[in-house]
């Protein structure tokens, strides 16, 4: 069996055809021949190096077919047999006289497999894992590698950063919003050291002065969850009966939702709030009662 | 004026009684800003010969009247409309009050007059002489209303209801006759059917129940319906219709609350409270509620922060806040109080005459100061008093005198009880908005006042009383006459008082009610060692104008050694000394607790006084059960015990004020030691940290340690472990949050020994601002960091400038530089995340303004009047405004001043309008005494226009400008006015020739007016009431000289209050003629409206006199009328009903006796025109202020 590794098939395969031309001239001389075209040589070469392929595949053959994947003597001599060769003559053969010995192809410095990156040693099977499992992966695979500094934990400096991060995206932005729109100027010579956004009339001023912005929403949504418990007024008492959250336009469906409502208890006043607000508003009668 | 009879009834000064009116408004445009509608009014004559019903309505375009369903005609004159006619050249103040006081006594509900004179049809005669109803039924319009009913309607796209436009009634006192003919008196009740017709995305809010809203009959309108059965004055009749979104109140059903749209998660939040007010008062007064139901509404625009009607309240829309907000909370609180508050007295109540207008606002105003008490405590409410006490008697002393109770003579009688003021007080709508404001804070203090005389108890049961009877009463049928009860007056009031309790009051009601002034007392003391006696000196300054003098009992505490004690004294005619026994001897070594006034004992470190005197503080009347101020001399020492161990807050705010004047290591300790106390409260903190950076920059040179304040705000608020920086923001505890904004502000006031603000101070601020970090924060910090912008604005100095150089940026202090860094951003950054109310942007430019004018940034208006225009916040607009009324003042600049004049007559939210006068006032560009190149005649028509006619749909609005003009000018004829041609006054009655008062020298009037206001009471006065007898002429020769004015001195105010159409000129009339006929034919149509205007001052009195029935053969008086000129233009008095000229015979035969008057009249048009013509082309302000309709208005001169 040859274990070839990957090198440069070519090389590998030149050397094997050297040694083989190599045998072939020396079988020649053996037999007498003192020179011989290169055709020649060529030519037996092939045919030598055919009839040992053969002799491999076929061995291979014999061997796979018993199961196994390790060719025997048997194999190889079944393999002789079958190709006609007399096998009794092989050992005589061998102990000839006249034999010459070639030496040993060189052998050429096997290629070193490039081995997958490696990080420090693989991880041996702990004994409760049997041995016939895979090995561990390379430890950087699946260890975590801590790439941080220490962290600042000195406060003076934490709030330093956000102040002054905060205050240079505040400025960033507000430049950003000065250059690209009209801006107000307190310098008539200068415009751009303090520039002020455009003062810009709202259609309804009211909402954006009253209504909190987004920002504040989410902010007192999260320190609401955080600090309800020492509320310290009446004020976010809650309102369960919040009659109407919907717009102008959908006051009249509201109102209907809540006629289906009424409807359901039939004129009962337990808990159906009476408002005149909130009831139905009448379909026009023929004649209005003065 | 009102007569009443006895004490129990209340004469109507109409003849008939109003049972009921119906109100039906069935269409409003928002586009085009009008309403169409009619009324109808059902009444019952209270006489046989019931001819004429006089309403009130303004504004409104009148179609058609009928009575009982038959045409009737009518007449409708507004005098107010333009007070003094073109023609005059008169240009002083006083001649314009006394004609303005006159107009709007022309139309007073009160004394029955109105705008409105119906015929009754000749048909109805007899059944009014049998005293049968009658129904007036009148249609109307209002188109673009300048008052009364106001528009707002977002200009953008989509559906008005998705615009969120909205209207609303407002108005200062009784104004419903802007939006519909009614008698507009608080003492005319009736009840109410109230009907409008709206888009179907819209509610429509009105007074009493909501009884059904129906659909039209194309489903694309809806009508509500109200009643309001419980009797009620027009002018407690309101409107509000848009696009509301609604909440009924958790707690109470019957109370609904609207809000503009999107506003619903504020509304929630800001109404979850009221209901604890309603328990509150019904409580007390033991008293429900008188209404079936309560709504509140929340507008935009709103014309006053708050405006109660009957069952329902309009409040502005910015009271509106979220739960983040903590100081609007306290601000909007208040004001749901006072607007239910006013629900039971005001409302519900109401009022027999204007001078009977302090009992309401005093109870209501007193009730909703024990509503304060109890929510915000006994510190908040005494601060509250001392605070109003304060602002009364600045006032008083300032103009000379608020009078609750005016008592108006018969007529003839000369005392004008406001002789000291430029305005009459004989109306609500001739009164200066300051002095009304003024005159509740004083009414409220009164009921105070009483309530410390008759037990809070009493005062109680004696609401209750009123409130019981007009309850009553209200359920009561018309007929049974019981509705007078629900009407206060002062004298019911009174009774009342005196039946409840059996005291005795009239000395106080007298003092404080039936007089103005407040007393100003000096206190001075020595102890006596040797008798063991305080002699305490009292004086009192009872000539200065606004003061009264005292007599009575006035208590004295005195802190000695061994306690507490009260000493009343006796403040009589000439004791000045009262000697005051003392209980303690001087001791100082025994180691001894000193008990309080509260019964607390201290122990007090008694160092610092005085070995010899056990004295440790005084104060005099420490209740404040006197309307004064004290001025008290007492060591420091004393200042300083008083205000570390005196428990009342009063006490703590008078030593802090009175320790500006000691600025001693030991003062310094004592409020830093209150700086420090966390029970002190918390605005004597605040106040305590004014008066520390006043100290400390006192006491500049000598000062030791860092800058004041800084390091006990570094131990309250910054880290432990980084003292140069801020906590994060919690103000979980609102006493510390206030401090916390308070000391930057209070700390950028120091300076040092140059003058400067301390770098330290300046970068300690400017840490504050870089490290402020509100993100884990339960409130907003907007309020915060508008006062840290504040406190930057404060930390400005004068800048140095060498020979006026232009400011530019190179030239930029440093420190200024930083300053304006931070303004900047944060400016920039409102852009981006708006605070509430934009309180940083007005905090910014208030800031720049301040860096403006101390010339570190070039004074220049056009930034502030890019935000004052319309379409940003009110807030905004306000602080920008103030910022353009400065600079018009600092730079004299005639075209800001112009810019502000024409805002005020066309910018569309009324309260801008006002506050642009208002502020105007309070900063005027100049005064009468001073040489300005603003003060010139062109700017001397313009204001005398506006106040004239600009301002007539606004009453608020002319008293605003009737102040400025007061303000700039002063009484007499502006300084820089050409002298007019006529010198001499001949002054009839008293047989003499005078020089003109129009003409006296400004120096000689200045030296006049105190003298005249407080010596000649009687003078001045009621010379608006003496027409007949007094006649002015003025004539052609010149004589000038001012001897003549020094001989003038003592009539000097004679000649300026004249009726309008009193004056004859004779010298012009030659070439008038020649102008009218010049003019004739092009001007007509103007000519005609000039003339109604002219006329209007003696249509009153025609109308006055009108009689059935008419007598024939008099028709003399029209044939004088048609000698004018102008009168080939005819108009029908009347619509064109067979009977018209009947009627006008009932105009014109009356005046027998009063020909000599029309003789003035007639004249008096023919000038008039030649000033018409002659203005017309020179005067870009002319008001044309055509009265409404051209078809209701005739002038009875022009008629035939």
């Amino acid at each position: 069996g040859s274990k070839h590794a990957t090198t440069p098939a070519d090389n590998y395969y030149l050397a094997r055809r050297r040694t083989l031309q190599v045998v072939v001239s020396s079988l020649l001389t053996e037999a007498g021949f003192e020179s011989a075209e290169k055709a020649a040589v060529e030519t037996l070469t092939e045919m030598l190096q055919s009839y040992i392929s053969e002799i491999g595949r076929s061995a291979k053959a014999y061997c796979e077919h018993t199961a196994r994947t390790q060719p025997t003597l048997s194999d190889i001599v079944v393999t002789l047999v079958e190709m006609g060769f007399n096998v009794e003559t092989l050992p005589a053969y061998a102990k000839r006289s006249q034999r010459m010995v070639i030496t040993a192809p060189p052998v050429t410095n096997q290629p070193v497999t490039p081995k997958a990156l490696t990080a420090g040693q693989n991880k041996p099977h702990p004994s409760h894992i049997p041995g016939h499992f895979p090995e561990f992966p390379d430890p950087h695979t699946y260890i975590k590698t801590p790439t941080y500094r220490e962290p600042v934990s000195d406060y003076q400096v934490l709030r330093e950063k956000a102040a002054s991060q905060r205050r240079d995206v505040e400025r960033a932005l507000t430049r950003f919003m000065a250059k690209t729109g009209e801006t107000q100027s307190l310098f008539k010579d200068d415009v751009s050291t303090f520039p002020l956004i455009a003062a810009r009339p709202f259609t309804v001023p009211y909402l954006t002065a009253l209504l909190p912005s987004e920002l504040e929403m989410q902010q007192m949504e999260e320190t609401d969850s955080s600090e309800q418990d020492d509320q310290p007024d009446t004020e976010n008492l809650p309102l369960h009966m919040s009659t109407d959250d919907s717009g102008p336009e959908k006051e009249n469906a509201s109102v209907l939702q809540q006629n289906t409502s009424l409807s359901g208890s039939r004129n009962g006043e337990d808990n159906v709030i009476d408002n005149p607000y909130l009831r139905p508003v009448k379909k026009p009668k023929i004649r209005r009662k003065k | 004026m009102n007569r009443k009879k006895g004490d129990k009834g209340f004469e109507s000064p109409r003849p008939y009684k109003l049972t009921h009116q119906v109100v039906c408004i069935n269409n409003i445009n928002f586009q085009r800003k009008s309403v169409v509608g009619y009324v109808e009014l059902t009444i019952f004559p209270t006489v046989a010969n019931l001819n004429r019903i006089k309403l009130n309505s303004k504004q409104c375009r009148i179609y058609r009247v009928r009575v009982n369903d038959l045409e009737a005609a009518f007449i409708y004159n507004d005098p107010t409309l333009e007070v003094c006619h073109h023609e005059s050249k008169q240009r002083n103040l006083n001649y314009f009050s006394n004609a303005y006081a006159a107009a709007v006594s022309a139309v007073d509900p009160d004394a029955g007059n109105g705008e409105l004179c119906i015929k009754v049809p000749s048909e109805l005669w007899k059944h009014v002489d049998e005293l049968k109803v009658l129904k007036v039924h009148i249609n109307f319009s209002l188109d673009q209303p300048k008052g009364g009913l106001h528009f707002v309607v977002p200009n953008m796209e989509g559906s008005m209801a998705e615009r969120g436009a909205h209207v609303f009634s407002c108005g200062y006192q009784n104004s419903t006759r802007f939006w519909f003919p009614c008698v507009d008196s608080y003492s005319e009740l009736c009840t109410w059917k109230l009907e409008y017709t709206v888009d179907a995305a819209m509610v429509a809010v009105s007074n009493g129940d909501l009884v059904e809203t129906v659909y039209t009959h194309d489903m694309r309108k809806k009508t509500f319906h109200y009643m309001l059965t419980i009797p009620t004055a027009a002018s407690n009749i309101s409107l509000a219709i848009g696009p509301f979104e609604i909440l009924v109140d958790p707690y109470m059903h019957e109370v609904t609350h609207f809000c503009l749209p999107q506003l619903l998660p504020l509304l929630k939040h800001t109404t979850s409270y009221l209901h604890e007010v309603f328990e509150f008062y019904e409580e007390i007064l033991t008293c429900r509620y008188p209404y079936s139901c309560f709504k509140t509404v929340f507008i935009d625009e709103a014309y006053v922060e708050v405006a109660a009607y009957a069952s329902m309240s309009i409040f502005s829309t910015n009271l509106l806040h979220s739960a983040m907000i903590i100081d609007e909370t306290p601000l909007t609180r208040r004001c749901l109080a006072q607007a239910l508050a006013q629900q039971f007295f005001g409302c519900f109540i109401s009022r027999m005459s204007w001078s009977d207008e302090w009992v309401l606002k005093g109870i209501s105003g007193y009730i909703y100061g024990l509503w304060m008490k109890k929510t915000f405590g006994v510190n908040e409410y005494r601060h509250w008093i001392k605070q109003e006490l304060d602002q009364i008697v600045a006032y008083e002393l300032k103009t000379g005198g608020v009078l609750l109770h005016p008592i108006f003579g018969g007529g003839k009688e000369k005392d004008n009880p406001a002789s000291h003021l430029h305005f009459s007080i004989k109306h609500p709508h001739t009164l200066s908005w300051e002095y009304y404001t003024m005159f509740q804070c004083k009414a409220h203090l009164v009921m105070r006042l009483i309530e410390n005389r008759i037990s809070m108890e009493f005062m109680l049961q004696v609401f209750n009383k009123l409130l019981s009877l007009a309850s009553t009463a209200s359920s009561q049928k018309f007929q049974s006459h019981m509705w007078s009860q629900m009407l206060v007056s002062t004298s019911g009031f009174l009774k009342s008082i005196s039946n409840v309790s059996g005291k005795d009051i009239q000395p106080l009601i007298k003092q404080w009610v039936d007089q103005s002034g407040v007393v100003k007392f000096y206190g001075s003391f020595a102890f006596n060692r040797k008798r063991n006696v305080l002699e305490l000196e009292i004086k009192q300054d009872y000539t200065s104008p606004g003061t009264q003098k005292y007599v009575g009992p006035l208590k004295v505490t005195v802190q000695e050694l061994d306690g507490s004690f009260n000493h009343t004294l006796q403040i009589e005619e000439n004791s000045l000394k009262h000697d005051i026994p003392c209980h303690s001897k001087s001791r100082r070594n025994k180691k001894k607790k000193i008990p309080l006034m509260n019964g607390e004992e201290v122990d007090m470190d008694l160092s610092a006084m005085d070995a010899d005197s056990p004295l440790l503080w005084i104060r005099i009347d420490p209740d404040m059960s006197v309307l004064r101020k004290v001025e008290f001399e007492q060591s420091d020492f004393m200042w300083q015990y008083q205000l570390r161990y005196e428990r009342d807050v009063v006490a703590q705010e008078e030593a802090i004020l009175a320790l500006e004047k000691f600025p001693t290591p030991a003062s310094r300790l004592a409020l830093t030691d209150i700086l420090e106390q966390e029970q002190c409260f918390y605005r004597v903190r605040m106040m305590a940290c004014f008066c520390l950076a006043k100290i400390a920059n006192s006491m500049v040179s000598t000062w030791t340690g860092p800058p004041a304040m800084k390091s006990l705000f570094t131990r309250m608020f910054c880290c432990k472990t980084c003292p140069n920086i801020v906590k994060t923001n919690n103000f979980m505890n609102f006493q510390s949050y206030f401090l916390q904004k308070t000391m930057p502000v209070a700390m950028a006031l120091l300076r040092d020994v140059h003058n400067l603000c301390p770098k330290e101070v300046l970068m300690f601020i400017l840490d504050l601002i870089k490290y402020n970090d509100n993100r884990k924060n339960k409130f907003s910090d907007n309020y915060y960091r508008a006062e840290l912008i504040d406190a930057l604005a404060n930390s400005v100095t004068p800048a140095v400038s060498v020979n006026n150089e232009v400011r530019t940026l190179d030239n930029l202090n440093p420190d200024v530089r930083l300053i304006l860094e931070e303004i900047t951003r944060f400016l920039n950054m409102e852009k981006l995340l708006p605070s509430y109310r934009h309180t940083i942007t007005v905090s910014c430019l208030k800031a720049i303004r301040v860096l403006q004018k101390n010339g570190h940034v070039p004074s220049d208006p056009s930034l502030f009047k890019s935000y004052a225009e319309y379409g940003h916040f009110i807030d905004v607009r306000i602080a920008a405004l103030e910022a353009v009324v400065d600079y018009t003042k600092v730079d004299r600049s005639y075209e800001e001043l112009q810019w502000l004049l024409t805002m005020v007559q066309n910018d569309p939210v009324p309260y801008i309008r006002h506050k642009i006068l208002d502020m105007l006032t309070k900063n005027p560009p100049f005064t009468k005494n001073m040489d300005s190149p603003l003060c010139n005649e062109a700017l001397v028509d313009q204001l005398w226009k506006l106040m004239n006619s600009g301002t007539s749909h606004d009453w608020r609005l002319r008293c605003g400008a009737v102040d400025l003009y007061f303000t700039l000018f002063g009484l007499s004829r502006p300084s820089c006015l050409p002298l007019p041609e006529l010198g001499l006054v001949l002054n009839l009655k008293e047989k003499k020739a005078v020089l003109n008062p129009t003409i006296i020298p400004e120096s000689v009037a200045n030296n006049q007016e105190p003298v005249n206001s407080t010596n000649n009471h009687g003078q001045l006065v009621g010379f608006q009431n003496t027409e007949d007898d007094q006649l002015i002429k003025e004539t052609a020769s010149s004589i000038s000289g001012h001897q003549q004015g020094v001989k003038r001195k003592a009539d000097m105010p004679l000649g300026s209050p004249l009726e309008p159409g009193q004056i004859l000129e004779k010298n012009e009339d030659s070439k008038v003629k020649l102008k009218i006929r010049f003019s004739n034919s092009q001007e007509e149509e103007e000519i005609d409206m000039d003339t109604v205007h002219d006329s209007q001052a003696f249509i009153y009195h025609h109308l006055n006199m009108l009689e059935r029935p008419s007598t024939p053969g008099k028709e003399q008086s029209s044939g004088e009328v048609n000698m004018h000129p102008v009168s080939a233009a005819p108009l029908s008095v009347f619509s064109k009903e067979s009977n018209s000229s009947k009627h006008s015979d009932h105009h014109h035969h009356h005046h027998h006796e009063h020909k000599k008057k029309k003789k003035k009249h007639k004249h008096k048009h023919k000038h008039k025109h030649k000033h018409d013509s002659k203005e017309k082309e020179k005067d870009p302000f002319a008001f044309s202020n055509s009265p409404a309709s051209a078809r209701s208005i005739r002038s009875p001169s022009l008629s035939d």
